[in-house]
């Protein structure tokens, strides 16, 4: 059968190709010309990029001049399809015939503007707060304009942190410059390097899904290249002046480049600055800036050679996430803990500040129209940081932390022992009417002071922190192209990464004292009469009889290092037979990890150089414990390796009927190495590794029907994937042990089915009026039950060793039934019905929005037998349903709207605005995520079953709007 | 540049409309971190007076601790007049033998005000005085310890008669820190004086004061009440999670046990003869070494639990735990109890303590049904002396 089939196919194949090469012939004068211009108001787009094709292959590819205009000559007769790309455009084809060797002169391309208000891109994000919750936040976010679906969802679904199909952000491949930069640890995407350099960072190529690029296999959730260098700067000048009022107040930002000039330099720049705060959440703020400088030097007609230097310092402080007790309280979804009054002035506690500059050098050479080739080295440094309260033997300074609010004290549930009306009643009062007492209602900064000050021998209780997580990483990536026979193109390439991680803490502020001393707070509870165990620096203490007292600046608390490698290559060919391509890709990647501490904790010294246990400073032995594996159990010195092979492949084809209209499909296997913060169990404090880590393995297929020309773009996407074998670290204060635990789970599966469409289709019967829409339905649920293995960051003691997490699929219901459980932090509903009117360099839009079907984060050991048991090791039904049960947000209704114009004065300059005001309903009670809090209430009446603590959120913003006023020439 | 930068700032203030309406104030906190990311350094708290108090907070009188305690009906009593007690602070929590609660004594007595936070030491000083707005707290008695806090919780199984004073807001409302001072020298007493505190019962003089008692003997016998699973009841209801240590010292030769070294007492197998139960229901000596199904008490306990050791179910729940030692006041006999979570815990007693001859110890005194009870609020270096 396989067999028939194959042949078959073989047969089609032939006579596709026999069709290829009977096709017309004639002399190579022939060409075509024209003129790409802007639907709009007819004006020249510059820097188009035309593909031209014949069927399905590429024979082509030309950017267009400032004026807008483009030639590409040497064209046999034939029937060709002409692809337009633009920034800020959506995607267009049109039909070329040349016949008779002429130069077809096509006049006016135009090409209809995508939704233009402002890239998308870190910022739009609120960073989520998770503190010590032991969960992660990183949105995706979608960009690349040219996909009619993208384009609408990527806008205006940001608001509601819609992730495509579901996808994790780690399975986005962000290039720049050709190099992939997911961050090394994390995989998260690392939009955060460029912020507000949206200018220079504006041209970039994005396929959507598992499409090929000429960049890497990618996978199955869309590759972004973003060029970079100075030559795809705009050219000219730009300036931009934008407030938001969900974000930050102003931001200013002027951009210049010369555009490839006559004597082979280009040279560009960019410069911005993002400040104040914002009407919805108090607190928060932007000081953060931006500049970009890059060069171009085209040495000859084959080498181009591109230096590229930028970077982002700033620091923004941070949003914290609490309960909906207390939001109902305050009245107010956007209540934010992280903040207070510090001598009548606001200060928030949770700052993060980075300056991450990014240096580029990138080589391009194109010997013939049958080979390219790019090699980039891409060197990625400075410093991250994110401040926080830490304190020693002082009063938890959160203001929402759970012993200050009503619900402590008084609970219906007479199981739960709280009783006291008199202390709710009380509390209710003051939660209440919280602007009236800001010094318990937020962080009571001068009372913090007024400890430190307090300690007759300087020593700080209170300071705040900064987390560094500095990276040093160097990439290379090495990209070829080449046609070697008319129907194969091949994409290839080569990458190398080095990246060392620096995790430490220092002392930012000591907020009055003196110093602080160097000690493990939760270490000391249960050893506070061992002192040499609290040291997070055994050796300073044992070689100076005492704890370290640690000044501003100086390090305290971990101090490690991630080294990880990676090193692979990866190709993609593409056969093409008239209207029918095909592609087939894999990739072979070698990760390695391991751990360098660089401190002695006393939870875990190790043993001496010469083999024998540390003593004490009685004299006495400190004893060492021991890994699975037989090594010692340290904390300072290097782990052992771990690694990792991986490959995948991908397989596609397409067939482009009538040129304008293409369907696809995708098929493929990826195996991606688990990433180093799922390798280790509790990096901060010791070596030991994660015992049962494979390789997550992902199936993925899809089909999609696109249809781009005649002013219609439109896109419908069925896809089906399976991911297997994912795990996770997470680390949270845990009631039962009363310490600090880490919860390494292992063997998640999830499956992710769904539907796609975007459209846009002009209205024939209102000129210049469109109806947009997209639709995204999907059902990502997990289908497993994983293995969930607990220690404690106090010993290494295993607490539960693989324990199944029984109800991580799903809950069954006191009745009997069951729920499925879904895929965190997106809606699995999402549609969006709009108008776009575009006349005369107006352009209004108008659409409506819902969104459902979007679920809380589980935790993990709340879905185990250990905790729906309790203390009584008992197990009923209805423990089972509220101990497991997963949280689906409302729904969500929301209608935005924007206005634009631009004027052309001279002919020459550009002035122009943007409106946008979305949310228009001021809907307040859009829970964008959040997180169950780890933690038990256990010290219950019966003592037989825990209850949850009750879970954090975080909402979107009510009504709000951003307007842009820019300037360019 | 200032003056550009300022205008832009207005301008985009100006765009925003809700920004008009707002007040100055609210764009001032929106703008403040911006420029001033960390602000000065706050001044030192104000320290009341009493005449400030008289002025802004409605002190009429002091009245003394003793006094306040009088006012005790038996019953926990609500104080619903304008009364204000002051004292000084005599304990400390640094050590983390004094939790949750810190005591203040005048020249008439002392008190154990509950203020229900940790880690005291950190806004109270010793030496320090303290006012306390009494209007609304409630005076109670713990095992006949006077306590001064907040009504009680409702709970039917409730053995206090007061609650913690915990919630910040109370906190604010009922205690006024004043002025700093040299610490409370102790009061040296004499076993006549304890014995009269003793009879006196609740009224006693010399509870909550901080004192030393001269000439006291170790009495080679320890007080220590253990829960086998402390996760499970363990009241007096429930002898069967109830281990009692007395009558000898069973090996615990140091202030109280921190969680390794309560496993260290446990696993050296100096326990090994202890008895399960309280009250009637009694296992019998050696009884530790059973397994609750072998008592007949296996269902109160897991199926694993049931099938394991005490000693092994200790094992697996060990934690930090009170110690009581006796000694000899003349022919009184003192306990002198500490928490497992001091940091001292483990430090032997002879250290400080010789086995023949006298010491004096310092600590504040209180009372716990009928007997007396020392606590230290230092390490015993400081506090016991030959």
């Amino acid at each position: 059968m396989t067999k028939k089939l194959i042949l078959a196919l073989a047969a089609v194949l032939a006579a596709m190709s026999l069709f290829a090469q009977e096709g017309p012939t004639g002399d190579p004068t022939g060409g075509v010309k024209g003129t790409v211009v802007d639907r709009n108001g007819r004006r020249p787009v510059e820097n188009a990029r035309l593909i031209l094709l014949q069927g399905a292959k590429e024979i082509t590819t030309v950017n267009s001049a400032e004026d807008g205009t483009f030639f590409i000559p040497g064209l046999k007769n034939g029937m060709y399809t002409l692809r337009i790309m633009a920034p800020d455009y959506l995607e267009t084809q049109v039909q070329v015939t040349v016949n008779n060797g002429y130069v077809k002169n096509m006049f006016n391309l135009s090409l209809s503007s995508a939704q233009r208000l402002d890239d998308v891109d870190d910022d739009n994000f609120s960073l989520f707060d998770l503190e010590n919750s032991g969960y992660s936040d990183n949105p995706t976010i979608l960009f690349g304009s040219n996909d009619v679906f993208d384009n609408i969802t990527g806008f205006n679904f940001s608001a509601v942190r819609f992730r495509a199909r579901g996808y994790s952000s780690e399975s986005q491949d962000i290039y720049l410059a050709g190099v992939r930069l997911n961050d090394a640890i994390t995989g998260y995407t690392p939009y955060s390097l460029w912020s507000g350099l949206n200018e220079a960072m504006r041209d970039k190529e994005t396929v959507p899904g598992a499409d090929m690029s000429r960049y890497g296999l990618g996978a199955y959730n869309g590759i972004t290249n973003i060029f970079g260098t100075a030559s795809h700067v705009r050219k000219g000048l730009r300036t931009g002046i934008l407030t938001n009022s969900a974000l930050y107040r102003l931001r200013v930002s002027a951009s210049y480049s010369t555009g490839m000039m006559d004597n082979g330099w280009a040279f560009a720049a960019n410069v911005s600055a993002r400040l104040g705060g914002n009407h919805w959440i108090d607190g928060i703020y932007y000081r953060s800036f931006a500049y970009y400088f890059a060069a171009d030097k085209k040495l000859n007609n084959e080498h181009l050679l591109s230096l590229v230097f930028f970077g982002a310092p700033g620091e923004r402080g941070v949003q914290n996430s609490s309960t909906q007790e207390v939001y109902d309280l305050v009245g107010n979804n956007m209540y934010n803990s992280n903040w207070g009054y510090q001598g009548g002035k606001v200060r928030n506690a949770r700052v993060r500040k980075t300056h991450e500059p990014v240096a580029i050098l990138k080589h391009d050479w194109t010997p013939s129209d049958r080979f390219e080739m790019s090699t980039t080295i891409l060197a990625r440094f400075g410093n991250n940081g994110y401040t926080a309260l830490d304190w020693y033997d002082a009063q938890d300074p959160r203001p929402d932390y759970y012993r200050n609010l009503p619900s402590y004290f008084w609970d219906s549930n007479p199981d739960m022992n709280r009783n006291n009306m008199v202390k709710y009643a009380w509390a209710t009062e003051v939660w209440s009417h919280s602007k009236d007492y800001p010094s318990i209602t937020q962080v009571d900064w001068d009372h913090l002071y007024n400890v430190n000050y307090l300690q007759e021998d300087g020593r700080s209780k209170y300071i705040q922190e900064n987390r560094h997580t500095d990276q040093r990483d160097l990439n290379l990536a090495m990209n070829f192209r080449t046609r070697p026979l008319d129907f194969l193109s091949v994409n290839a390439g080569l990458f190398a990464r080095l990246n060392y991680t620096h995790y430490y803490k220092t002392v930012e502020d000591l907020l009055g004292g003196q110093f602080f001393v160097n000690v493990d707070n939760f270490a000391e509870r249960d050893f506070g009469a061992q002192e040499w165990r609290l040291q997070n620096d055994l050796d300073y203490y044992l070689e100076n009889k005492k704890a370290e007292a640690v000044g501003e600046g100086g390090k305290y608390g971990y101090d490690y290092a991630a080294q990880t490698r990676n090193v692979g290559g990866w190709f993609d060919s593409q056969v093409t037979f008239g209207n029918f391509s095909a592609t087939l890709g894999a990739r072979f990647s070698y990760d390695t990890y391991w751990r360098v501490g660089y401190n002695r904790k006393g939870l875990f010294p190790g043993l001496q150089e010469n083999g024998e246990p540390f003593k004490d400073l009685e004299g006495n032995e400190i004893p060492v414990t021991y890994e699975p594996d037989g090594t010692v159990t340290t904390s300072k010195g290097k782990s052992t390796y771990k690694h990792f092979y991986t490959w995948s492949v991908k397989a596609g084809a397409s067939y482009v009927f009538g040129g304008n209209m293409r369907v696809s499909g995708h098929v493929g296997y990826y195996t991606d190495a688990p990433r180093f913060n799922q390798v280790f169990l509790s990096p901060r404090t010791r070596n030991s590794i994660v015992g049962n880590v494979t390789p997550q393995k992902t199936f993925s297929s899809d089909i999609n029907w696109q249809y781009n020309g005649n002013g219609i773009n439109a896109r419908v996407t069925a896809y089906y994937t399976t991911i297997k074998d994912q795990c996770k670290v997470m680390s949270a204060f845990d009631d039962l042990q009363n310490t600090f635990s880490n919860f390494a789970i292992t063997g998640i599966d999830q499956r992710h089915m769904g539907i796609e469409l975007g459209f846009k289709v002009p209205t024939y019967f209102v000129p210049n009026l469109s109806v947009q829409g997209a639709l995204s339905l999907g059902e990502y649920v997990y289908t497993s039950v994983p293995l969930l293995t607990q220690t404690v960051d106090n010993s290494a003691d295993v607490i539960l060793r693989d324990e199944p997490i029984s109800y991580w699929k799903e809950t069954i219901n006191a009745d009997g039934s069951s729920t499925k459980h879904y895929v965190p932090s997106t809606p699995q509903t999402a549609m969006s019905l709009g108008l776009s009117y575009n006349y005369n360099y107006w352009y209004f839009d108008f659409d409506v929005e819902f969104f459902d079907r979007a679920y809380l984060d589980m935790s993990p050991i709340y879905r185990t037998d250990y905790a729906v048991a309790g203390h009584d090791y008992n197990i009923t039904p209805e423990e089972v349903e509220y101990m497991t049960s997963q949280e689906r947000f409302k729904p969500a209704f929301l209608m935005n709207a924007s206005v634009g114009k631009s004027w052309y004065i001279k002919r020459k300059y550009q002035l122009g605005f943007s409106l946008s005001a979305k949310n228009l309903l001021n809907n307040k009670n859009v829970k964008t995520g959040g997180y169950e809090q780890t933690r038990f209430v256990d010290n219950t009446v019966a003592k037989d079953r825990y209850y949850r603590f009750p879970s954090k959120y975080f909402y979107m913003a009510g009504f709000n709007y951003m307007i842009n006023v820019y300037f360019r020439f | 540049m200032k003056k550009f930068v300022f205008t832009l700032f207005a301008l985009s203030t100006l765009i925003s409309c809700e920004a008009f309406k707002d007040e100055f104030g609210k764009l001032q906190d929106e703008w403040s971190p911006v420029w001033n990311p960390v602000p000065a350094d706050p001044e030192a708290e104000h320290l009341w007076t009493e005449t400030e108090l008289s002025e802004e907070k409605g002190l009429q009188e002091i009245t003394t601790i003793a006094d306040l305690k009088r006012m005790y009906k038996n019953v926990p009593t609500e104080i619903l007049e304008n009364v204000w007690i002051k004292g000084q602070v005599i304990s400390d929590d640094r050590t983390g033998n004094v939790y949750r609660e810190m005591y203040i004594q005048d020249e008439t007595g002392g008190i154990d005000l509950k203020i229900g936070r940790s880690s005291l030491y950190s806004d109270y000083r010793l030496g320090q005085w303290i006012y306390v707005y009494c209007n609304g707290l409630t005076v109670g008695a713990y095992s006949g310890m006077p306590q001064l806090g907040l009504e009680a919780d409702k709970t039917s199984t409730n053995e206090y008669e007061t609650s913690y004073i915990d919630l910040i807001p109370f906190i604010k409302e009922h205690i006024f820190k004043g002025k700093f001072d040299a610490p409370v020298r102790p009061r040296q007493i004499s076993e006549d004086e304890l014995k009269a505190s003793l009879s006196a019962g609740f009224n006693g003089e010399l509870w909550g004061q901080y004192v030393t008692l001269p000439g006291l003997t170790y009495g080679n016998q320890v007080f220590c009440l253990l829960y086998p699973n402390s996760n499970l009841p363990h009241s007096s209801a429930e002898p069967w999670n109830r281990i009692f240590l007395s009558d000898q010292t069973w090996g615990i030769d140091t202030w109280a046990c921190s969680k390794p070294g309560f496993l260290q007492y446990l696993e050296s197998g100096a326990w090994d003869q202890a008895e399960v139960g309280s009250g009637a229901s009694r296992y019998g000596a050696g009884s530790i070494l059973k397994t609750p199904k072998e008592l007949g008490v296996g269902d109160n306990f897991s199926s694993t639990e049931a099938a394991m050791s005490y000693k092994d179910i200790m094992k697996q729940h060990a934690t930090a735990s009170h110690v009581s030692h006796y000694f000899k006041f003349g022919g009184t006999d003192v306990q002198v109890r500490t928490s497992g979570y001091a940091k001292f815990a483990d430090e032997k007693i002879s250290e400080t303590v010789p086995s023949s001859g006298t010491v004096s110890i310092t600590g504040i005194i209180t009372t716990y049904n009928g007997a007396a009870q020392l606590t230290l609020i230092d390490v015993p270096a400081n506090c016991v002396k030959k």
